[in-house]
């Protein structure tokens, strides 16, 4: 396997390969796909009447209205249009720890090939962007088939070395973005929480539909430590040596407030959120979401008829 | 340049900085040794950092100070320090409390040339003193003597927590230097038991030793189980116990254990016996033991013992009379041996003038009391020493009978009721009655007013005068002695003496078939007639005693009067009712003299002149009122063997005299020995240290305030902190709980 396909795990894709990956809300494609489009187009679903207008295909006017009442009404139907899905793949510094057998940003990289495998298979437009404390690469929305590999190639080259400013990449991709689609955002999120949140806020208002895979190594859960230790920073310059059970109760409660405040955040936004430690089963994990989200999506489906 | 006044000290010094150092070090290297992890999320961190850090160091610097602690508390225990430094004796915890409980009983005079036992204890308090002046700790001294400790409440003893300064030694000498060994036979109880009296009522501090300088008899230590509870108790005081023995072996020794006058007629003139009992407490037979003897101080014939066994008493009886009536006193003494107070022993009598004796006969012409008179009274060539008197029925109601030391009743037909009730009297305060009946006397007269159902005077009830009929075959002796072992007619049936075969009794008063003497009454019959009839019945009545013959004193119904038999059963009988005073039997040394003062008769003030050759001055005493009796002055000086005179005056200004015998214990005399094992065995688990008072040597670094036990605490109490502070501070292993999840 070449080493840009490491990230493709064939358990994770025969596992997620029978879901697929809606958007919540209408999105604004430019192929004919399975997700709702803002305009009216070609498709079974009536939508609406209208009053024909200079310009209207004749091919559109109900004729049986004009027979009844001697107007000329067009008939709108909803239009289908594929997903721009885009990847925000963190590959700062801190996604660089982990001693199991990934560390987080090999696990974000290989969440974010799934879903990337995901959407082309569904025939949707996926890029993606690696960033850390500005963005890295970027790679544009296609529909091809080995677009993958570009995006895969993008995860490959990844360095992870610098510091993380989600506030700075998420406001750049709010105005490089600017039709609506799905923004997958991939990361450990241990940046300012204010940043965080008006980036993410930005990307909502200009209308897309925003999931955010939280991945955390066990150390970082958990802290497992004992014995002297001497912790350095990844991305900052700072070092502490202390006794880590001496701390661990701390430790975790400030990390337990941290992760309920971004769960908080990102529903308030209505986000999608998930926290995915880097020892779960990928496939499993995605599985499970997607399970989730489409089974939301129907129900949301009904809810609209 | 400063030096160690302990040479090498240093070494341990500097090993025992570096080894409580050790915590310091593994503390520095663990910092050296941290393990590096770089960290995503040091966010977080920082604020549990932030959170606990001077709490976490408090901590920190708590369990390192604890752990320095154990390894110095450690390295203390090995040792088993004293603490003898001026911060404890800021503390008071390093005064010792030197204990001497010194045995000065007439046993530790034991002496074979050289010192005696008694002055090679006095050397080892010398030494005991000599090596507490010494001492740079705060040192005192308390001393008892075996013979203060048993004074009844109120053990005195010579030095009480006295503090031991540089005239200490010379005030010692000064105060022991002159004492020598008591005459008591005082054990080491009495003076453990004061001693923990007094330990209770000081308070609780610093080193105690407890120094029992003894000979260690076997007498006292035999079965110490008393002895032992309270030396266990003093043990479990953590008070040091030392014994100190100050006799090596055993020695040879004979010692009077008895000097008693026998009971008998006690007057001027009349021959009285004596014993002397001499034990031999040695290893080997003796022979020819010479008891020398003086009477009223002048000497008379000695006695000679031929062979006393090993561990056995032999006794010997000797006579003595006297010319003179009043006190009089008899000393036995042997010659020299290892211990000097048993040989000698002292006896106290009062003989009097004479023993008036009254016989009430009824016959105005005496014809029956003649005869009584005649067998009792003296006679130059045999002097009794008693004064018969013969009255009529009357003189009962009368007079006064306390004088008489017996009274006999012979031909009586009737007596008033108030010489009845006089009788009664006399004979329940201790006096002797006789009664001899005979054709006179009336059976009613007897049963109803003499025996009245057994509450009365009388033994038994009559029934009537009875012919004894004749034996012709003269099988058996018409007078059989039931009990051959009593004073009044024991020794005339002993086979040696067939005295009473001879005699022939006619007549006498029968007693009713039916009647046998009850137990309780303690009626007995003394002597039978052929034809098992009671001839002489006895009974105790109050403190007296009465003897009935069932026939005549004279030679009327039988023919005893004119044999000799009669004359000795009458003087022994005379001996057995009269209710004379038993000789002072002495008491032993250290017994309270207590004089009954009769104020009618006596000043209240009472001279008592203790012992010839011993430092007690004559003293006055004041007769105190008792409770319960006449007032007593009591004398409580009496340590000292020998005679102590008690002189009264009496309200007419006459002087009178009593004499008291004080001896020793003679159990004391008994010198055999417990060693170091045998004390080993009888007081296990005991700690004590033995050592011969020749080898003793008062073991000064010793002594001091006992670190190890509060040492071992305060170690085990720094571990437990410590654990406890290590959980808390979380350095112990992580227990595998639950971790987090989302």
């Amino acid at each position: 396997m070449p080493d840009s396909k490491r990230f493709l795990h064939p358990e994770a894709i025969k596992r997620i390969s029978r879901l697929e990956l809606r958007a919540r809300h209408i999105v604004e494609g430019f192929l004919a796909g399975m997700h709702r489009s803002p305009y009216y187009g070609r498709s079974p679903e009536f939508v609406q009447h209208r009053q024909y207008a200079w310009g209207d295909d004749l091919r559109d006017v109900d004729w049986k209205v004009w027979a009844k009442q001697d107007r000329f009404y067009v008939k709108q139907y909803e239009e289908d249009t594929n997903l721009r899905c885009t990847l925000l793949v963190d590959v700062s510094n801190s996604m660089r720890y982990g001693r199991g057998a990934m560390n987080k940003y090999e696990y974000a990289c290989t969440v974010a090939a799934s879903l990337a495998y995901l959407a082309l298979r569904q025939q949707d437009a996926v890029g993606c962007v690696t960033f850390d404390e500005s963005v890295r690469v970027v790679v544009p929305q296609r529909t091809k088939r080995n677009h993958l590999d570009s995006i895969l190639q993008a995860f490959h080259i990844a360095e992870p070395s610098n510091k993380t400013d989600l506030s700075g990449v998420l406001t750049t991709a709010a105005e490089s973005y600017p039709r609506r689609g799905i923004m997958v955002l991939v990361s450990d999120l241990l940046a300012p929480r204010e940043g965080l949140f008006r980036g993410l806020k930005l990307l909502k208002a200009r209308g897309h539909d925003i999931l955010v895979f939280h991945i955390l190594d066990d150390d970082e859960l958990d802290f497992p430590f004992s014995g002297p230790t001497r912790f350095e920073g990844l991305e900052e310059a700072i070092h502490l040596n202390c006794n880590p059970r001496a701390l661990r109760e701390g430790y975790l409660a400030a990390l337990g407030a941290y992760l309920e405040e971004v769960r908080r955040g990102c529903s308030r936004l209505a986000i999608d959120y998930v926290l995915l430690r880097t020892s779960q089963a990928l496939d499993a994990a995605l599985a499970a979401f997607l399970s989730y989200r489409l089974s939301r999506h129907r129900r949301g489906l009904r809810k609209g008829r | 340049m400063s030096s160690f006044l302990y040479p090498g000290a240093w070494v341990g010094a500097v090993a025992a900085a570096v080894l409580i150092a050790v915590p310091i070090l593994i503390h520095l290297i663990n910092m050296m040794r941290h393990r590096r992890v770089e960290w995503a999320a040091m966010e977080f961190l920082l604020i549990s950092q932030k959170k606990n850090r001077t709490w976490i160091i408090l901590k920190q610097l708590l369990l390192l100070l604890m752990r320095m602690g154990a390894i110095a508390a450690v390295l203390f225990l090995v040792p088993h320090p004293k603490l003898q430094s001026q911060l404890a004796r800021l503390l008071g915890g390093v005064k010792t409390h030197h204990m001497i409980l010194l045995d000065d009983s007439y046993s530790m005079s034991d002496r074979v040339g050289g010192a005696s036992a008694f002055e090679k204890a006095k050397e080892v308090i010398y030494r005991i003193a000599e090596s507490a002046m010494a001492q740079p700790s705060p040192q005192e001294v308390t001393l008892l003597r075996f013979s203060q400790a048993q004074r009844a409440g109120n053990p005195q003893p010579d030095l009480l927590q006295v503090p031991v300064d540089t005239q200490f030694l010379q005030q010692l000498k000064d105060r022991i230097g002159p004492l020598e060994a008591s005459q008591t036979a005082a054990g080491p109880l009495p003076a453990l038991k004061a001693m923990q009296q007094f330990l209770a009522e000081q308070p609780e501090s610093g080193e105690r030793i407890l120094y029992l300088i003894s000979d260690f008899r076997a007498k006292d230590w035999t079965w110490p189980t008393d002895l032992k509870e309270h030396l266990l108790q003093l043990d479990r005081q953590d008070v040091r116990i030392f014994f100190i023995q100050c006799v090596e072996t055993m020695h040879e020794n004979l010692g009077i254990s008895e000097l008693v006058v026998l009971p008998g007629i006690r007057a001027v003139g009349a021959e009285m016996f004596m014993e002397v009992a001499v034990t031999n407490h040695g290893d080997s037979p003796v022979s020819n033991v010479v008891v020398s003897l003086e009477e009223d101080g002048a000497p008379r014939p000695a006695v000679t013992l031929r062979h006393i066994r090993p561990g056995e008493t032999v006794r010997e009886r000797f006579r003595v009379h006297f010319e003179k009536p009043g006190q009089h006193f008899i000393t036995a003494r042997l010659e020299t041996d290892a211990v000097a107070a048993d040989n000698y022993r002292y006896a106290a009598l009062e003989v009097p003038a004479g023993l008036p004796v009254l016989i009430i006969d009824g016959d105005p012409a005496a014809s029956e009391g003649r005869f009584l008179a005649l067998a009792l009274e003296s006679d130059p060539r045999a002097r009794t020493g008693i004064l018969p008197q013969i009255e009529g029925p009357r003189f009962l109601s009368l007079q006064p009978l306390q004088k008489f030391h017996s009274i006999y009743l012979v031909n009586i037909d009737r007596l008033e009721a108030s010489a009845i009730r006089a009788l009664e009297e006399y004979a329940a305060a201790g006096g002797g009655v006789a009664f001899f009946l005979g054709p006179v006397w009336r059976t009613k007269f007897i049963n109803d007013e003499l025996y009245r159902e057994g509450k009365g005077l009388f033994p038994m009830p009559v029934a009537a005068p009875t012919i004894l009929r004749v034996d012709y075959l003269e099988r058996a002796p018409d007078i059989e002695v039931v009990d051959p072992r009593h004073p009044i007619l024991g020794i005339l049936a002993s086979e040696r003496y067939r005295f009473l075969q001879s005699v022939i009794v006619e007549q006498y008063f029968a007693v009713p078939r039916d009647w046998k003497p009850s137990a309780e009454s303690g009626v007995r019959v003394l002597a039978r007639l052929r034809n098992a009839a009671p001839l002489v019945v006895e009974k105790p009545f109050g403190k007296g005693r009465v003897i009935a013959f069932t026939t005549t004193a004279a030679p009327v119904w039988n023919n005893w009067a004119k044999e000799p038999s009669f004359v000795i059963a009458m003087l022994q009988m005379q001996a057995y009712l009269a209710n004379q005073p038993a000789a002072d039997q002495g008491r032993q040394v250290g017994a309270p003299l207590d004089v009954a003062v009769d104020l009618a008769q006596y000043d209240s003030q009472v001279r008592i002149i203790p012992p010839m050759g011993t430092e007690g001055l004559p003293q006055v005493l004041d007769a105190v009122v008792s409770k319960d009796g006449p007032p007593v002055a009591s004398f409580l000086d009496t340590y000292r063997q020998g005679i102590y005179r008690v002189q009264l005056t009496k309200k007419d200004a006459i002087q009178e005299e009593r004499l008291v015998a004080y001896n020793v214990d003679p159990t004391e005399g008994n010198l055999k020995l417990v060693g170091r094992e045998q004390l080993t065995n009888l007081l296990d688990p005991l700690r004590f240290t033995y050592s011969l008072a020749d080898a003793f040597q008062y073991q000064a670094e010793e002594t001091g305030w006992n670190l190890f036990q509060v040492l071992l605490y305060t170690l085990l109490v720094l571990l437990v902190l410590e654990q406890m502070l290590a959980y808390s501070a979380s350095y112990h292993p992580a227990t595998p709980t639950a971790a987090p999840r989302d």
